[in-house]
């Protein structure tokens, strides 16, 4: 993939944006997650991979509330978010896709993308009743917004089409439309180009770069797609059994024999 | 043809927000409205009063149903009791001489406030669990009704309920009640049609299908899920005083037992979860065409000379009905609201369907 991350922004003085220090979460007498360090810093695009049951989405869980870290602390822009509750996290702007999808089958698409605009309207009872005066100049407000982001993410045909029928590579770029709508400062995308052909990646990468590029946001990437992982990504970290084996540039990363052996497996003794 | 889409262009956001996209749409409501406001004039008073008054205040409560089940997603048994506490309150309200533009307010925030507590303890619990913790509150409230006489007079006695009167006019007419009957189901209408297109309903929808969906977009489903309570408490208790104010002049326990929760509950889902003219037909079905068979089966008895012995007279009708909603739920589960859609999404190109696809 020729695709190149236009430069690294990496600036190591700088406050990171998101930042785990020691993070361990237990599932009973499993240890899913246990040591794990990271720091993202401010418009960085950041590869988490590992292989099936690193621990890759428990750490993201854990990140992002669902699975508070047992031990350990996570901290957004300096801030201590560790065990916030998922609904305040995406408050604080953070906004993340998830591995299997988790879009409204029964919405529109349209629909779908306007809930990510949810912390920035005030939805209520009375509102709702008195629409014409109360709700419709915030809903049109918001509109915007949401167009802007699915003209970016070139949706404008499927707008108003039922997520449900999508084919699964339009579906996970409505997520990141969705993700993207709540301007966050860090997003978390769970394998968004799982299941998809060469050409989708292609576009999935690009609109990534581009999302950094005019929307500023930071990137937390978990992929298995290695060759996506070179092209864009800044740094990386690699997973295995819930520990860190590398970190550091993808290119030397993956040279890494950890990290190999991980993946393909080596001749232990 | 009938539902004509050329030349229906959206230019601005606001024009694409409307309820009705589509101008025969719109035109249909605006027929329907047209025709709820003649009915006093062209339909007798004998069905007006029977049939019409008690469909649109049952509709009106169906819809509130709707809102908690159909739009959040979360089963309620216990309907009828959270209508008794609104029928109740604003009855005792207006006989200490509230006045009843005040003690329907009173009827829905009562029924607000304990459907709510109760949502607050029965939330802990998802699914078919909290559909038993609501029949419980249902049972709760049967029992309290029954055995206090503070309230309801006894278990057998009934509570009349003092003339309805609204902004100092007292009524008493036949179209008076219809009216006041029509003005509720119509303000419940446009709320439940201002929520499919606001960000409350799409939070309550978030909440319905995903709760972690929903939570990572920062939805607090328990909050919505309470405010959904809440809401459809409201609209409860307004309908249940409304019901007796204007429909059975008296309230009594058994006109809110744990039946009527299942035939709320019924309307709701042979209507169509989430759909607002569902609703409308789901009531109808289930409040008017027991009588309408019962009618049927009595008179072409009689006239075919059928000795049909009344056990059975009594029994087929119910059989009938109950059929009746197997058949429909098998033809489309997502209800009558949906079997209507059909229809519309049918006409809205035909007759050059024949080009699609």
């Amino acid at each position: 993939m020729s695709i190149q991350g236009n430069t690294t922004r990496a600036h190591q003085g700088d406050q990171p944006i998101l930042e785990c220090l020691g993070v361990e979460r237990r599932f009973g007498g499993i240890v899913a997650v246990t040591g794990v360090d990271l720091a993202i810093h401010q418009g960085e695009i950041f590869g988490l991979v590992g292989p099936n049951g690193s621990g890759k989405t428990t750490l993201t869980n854990a990140i992002t509330g669902f699975y508070p870290p047992n031990k350990g602390s996570v901290r957004l822009a300096g801030q201590d978010i560790t065990g916030t509750a998922p609904h305040k996290v995406a408050r604080l702007g953070i906004a993340r896709t998830f591995q299997n999808l988790a879009l409204f089958n029964g919405m529109s698409v349209l629909d779908n993308v306007l809930l990510g605009r949810h912390i920035h309207m005030h939805p209520g009872v009375l509102r709702t009743a008195f629409y014409w005066w109360a709700a419709r100049p915030e809903e049109i407000e918001n509109r915007k917004v949401v167009e802007e982001v699915i003209e970016f993410l070139q949706l404008e045909s499927i707008r108003h089409e039922l997520v449900d029928g999508l084919p699964i590579g339009l579906k996970k770029r409505v997520e990141l439309a969705r993700a993207l709508v709540a301007e966050p400062t860090m997003l978390i995308l769970d394998e968004p180009m799982a299941g998809m052909n060469q050409e989708e990646k292609g576009y999935m990468s690009r609109f990534i770069l581009d999302a950094r590029a005019e929307r500023g946001v930071s990137v937390l990437l978990i992929e298995h797609h290695m060759d996506v992982i070179i092209g864009i990504c800044d740094r990386m970290l690699a997973l295995n059994y819930g520990e860190m084996i590398a970190s550091g540039i993808p290119r030397e990363v993956v040279k890494d024999p950890r990290v190999i052996e991980a993946y393909i497996g080596g001749s232990h003794g | 043809m009938f539902y004509r889409l050329s030349g229906v262009h959206h230019a601005d956001y606001v024009s694409d927000s409307r309820i009705y996209k589509v101008p025969a749409d719109r035109n249909l409501a605006v027929f329907i409205l047209v025709i709820g406001l003649a009915a006093p004039f062209i339909i007798p008073s004998l069905y007006l009063n029977s049939y019409i008054l008690p469909w649109l205040i049952w509709s009106a409560a169906a819809l509130g149903l709707n809102l908690v089940t159909g739009w959040a997603g979360q089963l309620h048994l216990g309907y009828a009791a959270v209508m008794a506490v609104g029928a109740y309150s604003a009855i005792h309200a207006a006989r200490f001489g509230v006045p009843w533009e005040f003690a329907l307010i009173i009827g829905g925030l009562a029924s607000s406030v304990i459907g709510s507590l109760f949502a607050f303890a029965a939330l802990r619990v998802k699914g078919l669990y909290l559909a038993l913790t609501t029949l419980a509150m249902q049972f709760v409230m049967d029992w309290v009704l029954t055995h206090s006489p503070a309230i309801t007079g006894g278990s057998h006695a009934s509570l009349q309920s003092p003339t309805l009167a609204l902004l100092g006019q007292p009524i008493t007419s036949d179209a008076g009640y219809y009216y006041v009957a029509f003005g509720w189901c119509l303000m419940v209408t446009i709320f439940m049609l201002n929520l499919k297109r606001s960000a409350l309903g799409r939070a309550l929808v978030a909440v319905r299908e995903k709760d972690y969906a929903a939570a990572i977009l920062g939805v607090n489903s328990f909050y919505y899920k309470i405010l959904a309570f809440a809401t459809s408490s409201f609209i409860a208790g307004v309908s249940g005083a409304l019901l007796v104010a204007a429909f059975f002049f008296l309230a009594a326990p058994e006109q809110f037992s744990v039946a009527v929760s299942i035939q709320v509950l019924a309307m709701v889902i042979v209507g169509g979860l989430g759909s607002i003219i569902g609703t409308y037909f789901g009531v109808a079905l289930i409040l008017l065409v027991p009588g309408i068979v019962n009618g049927i089966f009595a008179t072409t008895s009689a006239n075919l000379g059928l000795q049909v012995d009344v056990e059975t007279l009594a029994h087929m009708p119910n059989a009938v009905y109950g059929a009746l909603i197997v058949i429909i739920l098998l033809i489309e589960p997502l209800g009558l609201g949906k079997l209507y859609g059909n229809i519309r999404d049918y006409l809205m190109i035909w007759p050059f369907d024949q080009f699609r696809k």
